[in-house]
């Protein structure tokens, strides 16, 4: 199998949709000549020209709008918004238009349309770039929501996603871009909607998302030298939620850890863990635990950032707490 | 509109049973699935779920003998008002309503405040230390938490309970201590005292184990996943011997004796709540590490208090083995309404004369005992020697 880093898995994904469907086209700020802020687009303009791969002005509400009047006209367009931060201009047309149109028009429209976002802390770029704000976007009946962690993920969810007649959000992670993973030698879908299993355990679950999946697998090894054997779950599509994987896993397990880089206030992970106390509450053993940013805009300097956001030893203390474990 | 709680059916002829006891009180709230009364049937003490949600309006019937089907509590909403027919039975009182709507009405009605079982509030378990003792019927307060702040979690479950020596050995010399009889101590007294008014004979047999120790060796080679016991071989030889003296597996009633095609046999096992006998069926036709497997799922959920109806249901025949107690031998009380039972005591070396010279052999004694209305001396006498000859020759058994 081929081993692709994360940006290289998106732009495959992207590129073979390209070339395979003339209905498919990216847009957004600097993402022809330069290449997109994050590379992802790279070499794509030479590839396909100036009328698939196009520059937009600075304002994410009209790229947005563009990309979903295009999506109501028929194309399949993936709109990139540089950071998620940015999302908040484009939150009207997404929120208000994308999300309601297929609803309000009794079925009669619909808006195939994909917004790439990434965001992310952990290479300082202060309180306005470094958000993770997927619960907003989660909060919307009407949208899909995927954030996915590992290169064959995003490559298989980016194709699913295009291919959904429904608006999907998009959520990529910035410190993923460069990890490398194998992938399948063609794209193979992955349904939106399943949750994969990243590792399978006995004493505690963790759920996890985006960057705090590899966390958690860090801590997983971590715990297992303690005795603690760990199940790491992620989710990769938020909205829909694959419920029955969660919970099955927490009635395994007895044990349930949820983790993310967003705030812990009003986080996915609230959902998640009402989910569980809902449908596993005779299974659980110990309460729910949640791993999150502290409740503050996220500070540029390195060291305080790191403060802020949770890490692999966050999720390792969690862990030990469900299990009542003194470390 | 109320919803009726009428006395299921849990078993094949089961026509009646008896209401022990009401685990919810009138007023208090029940959720669907939880446990809302004991009952007693002929066969098995059970506790029956609740099959709707809402406050527990009214008892009908507080305990006692019931025909099926007859209406015995009444579950609804706080406050609402309970139509009954003058028999108990207000089936048809007024039209029964759509139960699927009423669910998010039911689950808006407010738990009022239930006591909890300490003197001093609430016990701190986790939810699943409280499903775990639930079902196995352990009390809490009985029990040291070793979680977070002293909260019972599921581990704690596992360790043995302390024992309740220190508060006998506290209690005044002399004073004794009264224990509420469970229902379980009340259906084995009701149904071994009734045992006793069956005329019963017992015929006892030593038997030479050499061959069946040897097979049960083999057998643990063969299936190393299984856990073979001589209660195994003891089944499958019994069964095969049952299937060649068909006059043994039977049942006496009032007008007729029933001769049954399958050997159904039951073994009893001492679990913590007292004394059942699951069944194995069809162990005629079984192997004996097929023995062994569905000994071990229903000895198992016997000690875990989940057996089912039909686990206890349609025995044929009763092994008891009391070997691993060392008891030599003993007489066991049938088991009615079955015609006979195998008492088995513990092998042991003995010394043996054979052909004019002593021998020391690993000696079994067992005892049967039959009922007499249904079975005759000779008959139980011919299945005991096949018995036997199975066990002192397994091969013969084929």
């Amino acid at each position: 199998m081929p081993e692709l880093s994360y940006r290289e898995a998106v732009r495959d994904a992207l590129a073979t949709a390209m070339r395979h469907d003339d209905d498919v086209f990216v847009m957004g700020e600097d993402i022809a000549e330069m290449g997109g802020s994050m590379g992802v687009t790279h070499g794509m303009l030479d590839e396909f020209g100036p009328e698939r791969v196009r520059n937009t002005p600075i304002s994410e509400m009209a790229l947005a709008g563009a990309a979903i009047g295009a999506a109501l006209q028929g194309m399949r367009p993936v709109a990139e918004i540089m950071y998620e931060d940015f999302m908040t201009l484009a939150a009207e047309q997404v929120v208000n238009q994308a999300a309601k149109h297929r609803y309000m028009s009794g079925g009669q429209l619909t808006v195939p349309v994909v917004f790439r976002t990434q965001g992310g802390a952990g290479w300082s770029p202060g309180a306005q770039h470094a958000q993770q704000l997927e619960a907003w976007f989660v909060h919307i009946p009407g949208l899909k929501i995927v954030f996915a962690s590992t290169p064959e993920d995003v490559r298989g969810l980016l194709w699913s996603s295009i291919y959904d007649d429904n608006p999907v959000v998009f959520f990529e992670h910035r410190t993923l871009y460069g990890i490398k993973g194998s992938v399948p030698e063609k794209i193979e879908p992955i349904p939106i909607g399943k949750a994969r299993v990243q590792r399978e355990g006995e004493d505690v679950t963790v759920i996890a998302t985006g960057r705090l999946v590899h966390e958690s697998l860090q801590a997983a090894e971590e715990a297992e030298k303690e005795g603690v054997s760990v199940e790491v779950v992620d989710p990769r599509t938020l909205q829909p939620l694959d419920e029955e994987t969660l919970v099955g896993s927490v009635k395994k397990t007895n044990r349930a850890v949820v983790a993310h880089e967003a705030v812990t206030r009003m986080g996915f992970g609230a959902e998640v863990a009402s989910v569980l106390q809902y449908q596993a509450f005779d299974w659980l053993d110990a309460p729910i635990e949640r791993v999150g940013a502290k409740f503050a805009p996220l500070p540029f300097a390195p060291v305080m950032e790191q403060f802020v956001v949770p890490h692999a030893d966050d999720v390792l203390q969690a862990i030990y707490r469900t299990v009542n474990k003194k470390v | 509109m109320a919803t009726e709680v009428k006395l299921p059916r849990l078993g094949q002829g089961m026509e009646s049973g008896t209401i022990v006891k009401w685990l919810k009180s009138e007023g208090e709230s029940v959720q669907k699935g939880e446990p809302l009364y004991e009952l007693d049937t002929d066969k098995v003490t059970q506790e029956v779920e609740a099959e709707a949600s809402g406050v527990l309006l009214k008892i009908s019937i507080a305990e006692g003998e019931v025909p099926v089907g007859r209406t015995i509590a009444f579950i609804g909403e706080q406050g609402e008002a309970v139509a009954e027919s003058p028999d108990g039975d207000s089936a048809g009182a007024a039209p029964a309503p759509a139960e699927t709507r009423r669910e998010p009405e039911q689950q808006r009605v407010a738990a009022p405040p239930v006591s909890t079982t300490t003197t001093n509030g609430r016990i701190k378990a986790s939810p699943l230390a409280r499903r775990i003792a639930r079902e196995r019927g352990i009390d809490l307060s009985s029990l040291t938490g070793t979680g977070p702040d002293g909260r019972i979690v599921a581990h704690d479950l596992e360790r043995p309970a302390p024992t309740a020596a220190p508060v006998a050995a506290s209690a005044a010399t002399g004073e004794v201590e009264s224990r509420a009889l469970s229902s379980v101590r009340k259906t084995i007294a009701r149904r071994l005292t009734q045992a006793w008014t069956v005329p019963a004979f017992q015929l006892t047999v030593d038997v030479d184990m050499t061959r069946a120790n040897e097979l049960v060796q083999g057998q643990r080679e063969l299936n190393p996943d299984v856990r073979i016991t001589v209660t195994d071989v003891l089944t499958k030889l019994s069964a095969q011997a049952l299937m060649r003296h068909r006059d043994l597996n039977v049942q006496f009633s009032d007008d007729a004796l029933l001769v049954f095609p399958n050997a159904d046999v039951g073994i009893a096992v001492a679990a913590p709540q007292g004394l059942v006998v699951p069944v194995v069926h069809g162990a005629d036709r079984l192997t004996i590490a097929q023995i062994a497997e569905a000994r071990a799922d229903v000895v198992g959920r016997a000690r875990e208090a989940k057996l089912r109806t039909e686990d206890l249901e349609g025995g044929t025949f009763t092994i008891s083995n009391l070997g691993m107690y060392e008891i030599d031998q003993f007489i066991a009380v049938l088991n009615p309404p079955q015609a006979s039972i195998l008492a088995v005591g513990s092998t042991r070396d003995q010394v043996v004369p054979r052909d004019g010279e002593l021998h020391v052999l690993p000696m079994m004694t067992m005892t049967l005992t039959c009922d007499h209305r249904a079975v005759d001396g000779a008959t139980g006498a011919e299945f005991l020697k096949t018995l036997k000859a199975f066990l002192e020759d397994p091969g013969l058994a084929l």
